[in-house]
Protein backbone atom coordinates (compact mmCIF):
# COMPACT_ATOMS: atom_id res chain seq x y z
CA UNK A 1 0.00 0.00 0.00
CA UNK A 2 3.18 2.10 0.45
CA UNK A 3 4.41 1.57 -2.62
CA UNK A 4 1.62 2.89 -4.81
CA UNK A 5 0.88 6.01 -2.50
CA UNK A 6 3.24 8.34 -1.93
CA UNK A 7 1.19 9.76 1.25
CA UNK A 8 1.29 6.18 2.84
CA UNK A 9 3.84 5.38 5.46
CA UNK A 10 3.86 1.21 6.83
CA UNK A 11 5.93 -0.03 9.52
CA UNK A 12 6.00 -3.99 10.27
CA UNK A 13 6.61 -4.12 14.00
CA UNK A 14 7.90 -6.92 15.82
CA UNK A 15 5.48 -6.52 19.04
CA UNK A 16 7.64 -8.57 21.14
CA UNK A 17 10.99 -6.39 20.47
CA UNK A 18 8.51 -3.07 21.45
CA UNK A 19 6.56 -3.85 24.17
CA UNK A 20 6.15 0.07 24.93
CA UNK A 21 4.33 0.29 21.07
CA UNK A 22 2.59 -3.19 22.00
CA UNK A 23 1.14 -1.60 25.16
CA UNK A 24 0.29 2.01 23.25
CA UNK A 25 -1.96 0.68 20.74
CA UNK A 26 -3.10 -2.81 23.12
CA UNK A 27 -2.21 -5.36 20.69
CA UNK A 28 -3.40 -8.24 21.81
CA UNK A 29 -3.10 -10.57 19.36
CA UNK A 30 -1.19 -10.21 15.94
CA UNK A 31 -1.49 -9.97 13.27
CA UNK A 32 -2.96 -6.08 14.24
CA UNK A 33 -2.88 -3.03 12.06
CA UNK A 34 -3.36 0.22 13.36
CA UNK A 35 -4.06 3.01 10.71
CA UNK A 36 -3.54 6.43 11.82
CA UNK A 37 -3.97 9.68 9.82
CA UNK A 38 -6.08 13.07 10.11
CA UNK A 39 -6.19 13.12 14.09
CA UNK A 40 -8.10 9.41 13.69
CA UNK A 41 -7.16 6.39 14.52
CA UNK A 42 -8.60 2.99 13.03
CA UNK A 43 -7.75 -0.70 14.24
CA UNK A 44 -7.84 -4.01 11.48
CA UNK A 45 -7.67 -6.87 13.78
CA UNK A 46 -6.77 -9.78 12.05
CA UNK A 47 -5.87 -10.33 8.47
CA UNK A 48 -8.37 -9.86 6.13
CA UNK A 49 -8.94 -10.16 2.08
CA UNK A 50 -7.61 -7.10 0.22
CA UNK A 51 -10.85 -5.60 -0.37
CA UNK A 52 -11.99 -5.21 3.22
CA UNK A 53 -8.73 -4.29 4.36
CA UNK A 54 -8.51 -1.22 2.00
CA UNK A 55 -12.05 -0.45 2.75
CA UNK A 56 -11.10 -0.23 6.56
CA UNK A 57 -7.65 1.17 6.31
CA UNK A 58 -9.15 4.39 3.75
CA UNK A 59 -12.34 3.94 5.99
CA UNK A 60 -11.01 7.32 8.37
CA UNK A 61 -10.81 9.43 5.35
CA UNK A 62 -14.17 9.73 4.96
CA UNK A 63 -15.06 9.64 8.50
CA UNK A 64 -13.00 12.77 9.27
CA UNK A 65 -14.67 15.91 8.82
CA UNK A 66 -11.82 17.70 9.15
CA UNK A 67 -10.64 17.13 5.39
CA UNK A 68 -13.53 16.27 2.96
CA UNK A 69 -12.83 14.47 -0.20
CA UNK A 70 -12.15 16.78 -3.07
CA UNK A 71 -14.65 17.01 -5.46
CA UNK A 72 -14.38 15.85 -8.78
CA UNK A 73 -15.89 17.68 -11.94
CA UNK A 74 -17.53 15.39 -14.52
CA UNK B 1 28.07 -20.08 9.03
CA UNK B 2 25.30 -19.05 7.01
CA UNK B 3 21.66 -18.47 9.03
CA UNK B 4 20.44 -19.51 5.70
CA UNK B 5 20.47 -22.94 4.55
CA UNK B 6 21.70 -23.74 0.93
CA UNK B 7 18.38 -24.34 -0.16
CA UNK B 8 16.96 -21.44 0.51
CA UNK B 9 19.58 -19.15 -0.53
CA UNK B 10 19.06 -20.76 -4.22
CA UNK B 11 15.33 -20.43 -4.06
CA UNK B 12 16.33 -16.51 -2.63
CA UNK B 13 18.85 -15.92 -5.67
CA UNK B 14 16.29 -17.41 -7.83
CA UNK B 15 13.74 -14.84 -7.13
CA UNK B 16 16.11 -12.18 -6.93
CA UNK B 17 17.37 -12.87 -10.21
CA UNK B 18 13.82 -11.58 -11.44
CA UNK B 19 14.40 -7.67 -9.65
CA UNK B 20 15.23 -5.50 -12.38
CA UNK B 21 16.32 -2.15 -10.22
CA UNK B 22 18.62 -1.70 -7.21
CA UNK B 23 17.23 -1.93 -3.50
CA UNK B 24 19.22 -0.55 -1.23
CA UNK B 25 18.07 -1.39 2.49
CA UNK B 26 19.15 1.01 5.43
CA UNK B 27 19.94 -0.51 8.55
CA UNK B 28 19.37 2.12 11.51
CA UNK B 29 21.59 0.44 14.88
CA UNK B 30 23.02 1.88 17.75
CA UNK B 31 26.01 0.98 19.19
CA UNK B 32 24.78 0.68 22.78
CA UNK B 33 21.86 -0.76 24.12
CA UNK B 34 20.57 -2.51 21.35
CA UNK B 35 20.03 -6.44 21.96
CA UNK B 36 19.02 -7.27 18.73
CA UNK B 37 20.83 -5.22 16.14
CA UNK B 38 23.74 -7.52 15.83
CA UNK B 39 21.23 -10.39 14.96
CA UNK B 40 19.20 -7.75 12.46
CA UNK B 41 22.99 -7.30 10.75
CA UNK B 42 23.84 -10.76 10.50
CA UNK B 43 20.55 -11.21 8.85
CA UNK B 44 20.96 -8.25 6.15
CA UNK B 45 24.13 -9.29 5.34
CA UNK B 46 23.05 -12.75 4.05
CA UNK B 47 21.16 -10.89 1.00
CA UNK B 48 23.63 -8.75 -0.81
CA UNK B 49 25.84 -12.08 -1.46
CA UNK B 50 22.80 -13.52 -3.55
CA UNK B 51 21.82 -10.54 -5.60
CA UNK B 52 24.25 -7.62 -6.81
CA UNK B 53 20.67 -5.65 -6.68
CA UNK B 54 20.53 -5.23 -2.91
CA UNK B 55 23.21 -3.15 -0.89
CA UNK B 56 23.09 -2.70 2.64
CA UNK B 57 23.80 0.83 4.43
CA UNK B 58 23.75 1.26 7.98
CA UNK B 59 22.41 4.61 9.84
CA UNK B 60 23.23 5.27 13.22
CA UNK B 61 20.47 6.36 15.46
CA UNK B 62 22.21 8.47 18.04
CA UNK B 63 25.02 9.73 15.31
CA UNK B 64 22.42 10.67 12.56
CA UNK B 65 19.66 11.36 14.19
CA UNK B 66 18.45 13.57 11.56
CA UNK B 67 18.75 11.23 9.19
CA UNK B 68 16.77 8.77 10.88
CA UNK B 69 13.97 11.09 11.13
CA UNK B 70 14.08 11.70 7.82
CA UNK B 71 12.67 8.16 7.23
CA UNK B 72 10.66 8.41 10.30
CA UNK B 73 12.43 5.77 12.60
CA UNK B 74 13.05 6.55 16.15
CA UNK B 75 13.75 3.14 17.58
CA UNK B 76 16.28 0.56 16.52
CA UNK B 77 16.79 -2.29 14.97
CA UNK B 78 14.79 -0.51 11.91
CA UNK B 79 15.10 -1.23 8.35
CA UNK B 80 14.01 0.68 5.33
CA UNK B 81 13.50 -0.32 2.04
CA UNK B 82 14.74 2.37 -0.92
CA UNK B 83 14.51 1.77 -4.43
CA UNK B 84 16.82 3.21 -6.63
CA UNK B 85 15.53 6.40 -6.69
CA UNK B 86 12.47 6.53 -4.57
CA UNK B 87 11.62 5.53 -0.84
CA UNK B 88 9.07 2.23 -0.95
CA UNK B 89 8.00 4.26 2.88
CA UNK B 90 8.56 0.91 3.61
CA UNK B 91 9.54 0.19 7.24
CA UNK B 92 10.68 -2.74 9.58
CA UNK B 93 10.81 -2.42 13.13
CA UNK B 94 12.29 -5.35 15.00
CA UNK B 95 14.46 -8.53 13.92
CA UNK B 96 13.40 -9.70 10.38
CA UNK B 97 12.98 -13.50 11.34
CA UNK B 98 10.10 -15.99 11.12
CA UNK B 99 7.48 -14.31 9.00
CA UNK B 100 8.92 -10.74 9.00
CA UNK B 101 11.96 -12.32 6.98
CA UNK B 102 9.11 -13.55 4.53
CA UNK B 103 7.72 -10.09 4.12
CA UNK B 104 11.18 -8.00 4.16
CA UNK B 105 11.80 -10.28 1.08
CA UNK B 106 8.84 -9.54 -0.65
CA UNK B 107 9.24 -6.05 0.34
CA UNK B 108 12.41 -6.06 -1.72
CA UNK B 109 10.99 -8.17 -4.48
CA UNK B 110 8.32 -5.45 -4.71
CA UNK B 111 10.68 -2.12 -4.69
CA UNK B 112 12.72 -4.25 -7.30
CA UNK B 113 10.33 -4.49 -9.95
CA UNK B 114 7.84 -7.13 -8.72
CA UNK B 115 3.65 -5.77 -9.70
CA UNK B 116 2.11 -5.42 -6.32
CA UNK B 117 -0.46 -7.76 -5.37
CA UNK B 118 -3.22 -5.48 -5.21
CA UNK B 119 -5.88 -5.01 -7.79
CA UNK B 120 -6.06 -2.61 -10.18
CA UNK B 121 -9.03 -0.88 -8.48
CA UNK B 122 -7.71 -1.32 -4.92
CA UNK B 123 -4.43 0.46 -6.41
CA UNK B 124 -6.01 3.59 -7.73
CA UNK B 125 -8.37 4.04 -4.44
CA UNK B 126 -4.92 4.08 -2.52
CA UNK B 127 -2.91 6.48 -4.57
CA UNK B 128 -5.45 9.03 -4.61
CA UNK B 129 -5.48 9.16 -0.92
CA UNK B 130 -4.13 12.58 -0.27
CA UNK B 131 -3.79 12.52 3.56
CA UNK B 132 -0.86 11.32 5.45
CA UNK B 133 -1.30 7.92 6.83
CA UNK B 134 0.63 5.39 8.50
CA UNK B 135 -0.18 1.81 9.16
CA UNK B 136 1.62 -0.10 12.01
CA UNK B 137 1.53 -3.98 11.51
CA UNK B 138 1.98 -5.74 14.59
CA UNK B 139 3.32 -9.18 14.04
CA UNK B 140 5.43 -11.81 16.60
CA UNK B 141 8.41 -14.05 15.00
CA UNK B 142 6.32 -17.34 14.77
Amino acid sequence: MAFVSPNITAFAVEATEFPDLARKYQVSGVPKTVVAGNGVQVEILGALPQDAFVDQALSMLSAAPSEPEPQTKG
Amino acid sequence: MSLISPSDQDKLREAFNEMKSNVRLLFFTQTLGCETCLQTRQILDELPPLSSKISIEEVNLVLEGDKAKQYGVDRVPAIAVLGEHQDSRVRFLGTPAGYEFISLIQAVLLVGGRPPGLTEANRKRLAAVNTPLTLQVFTTPT
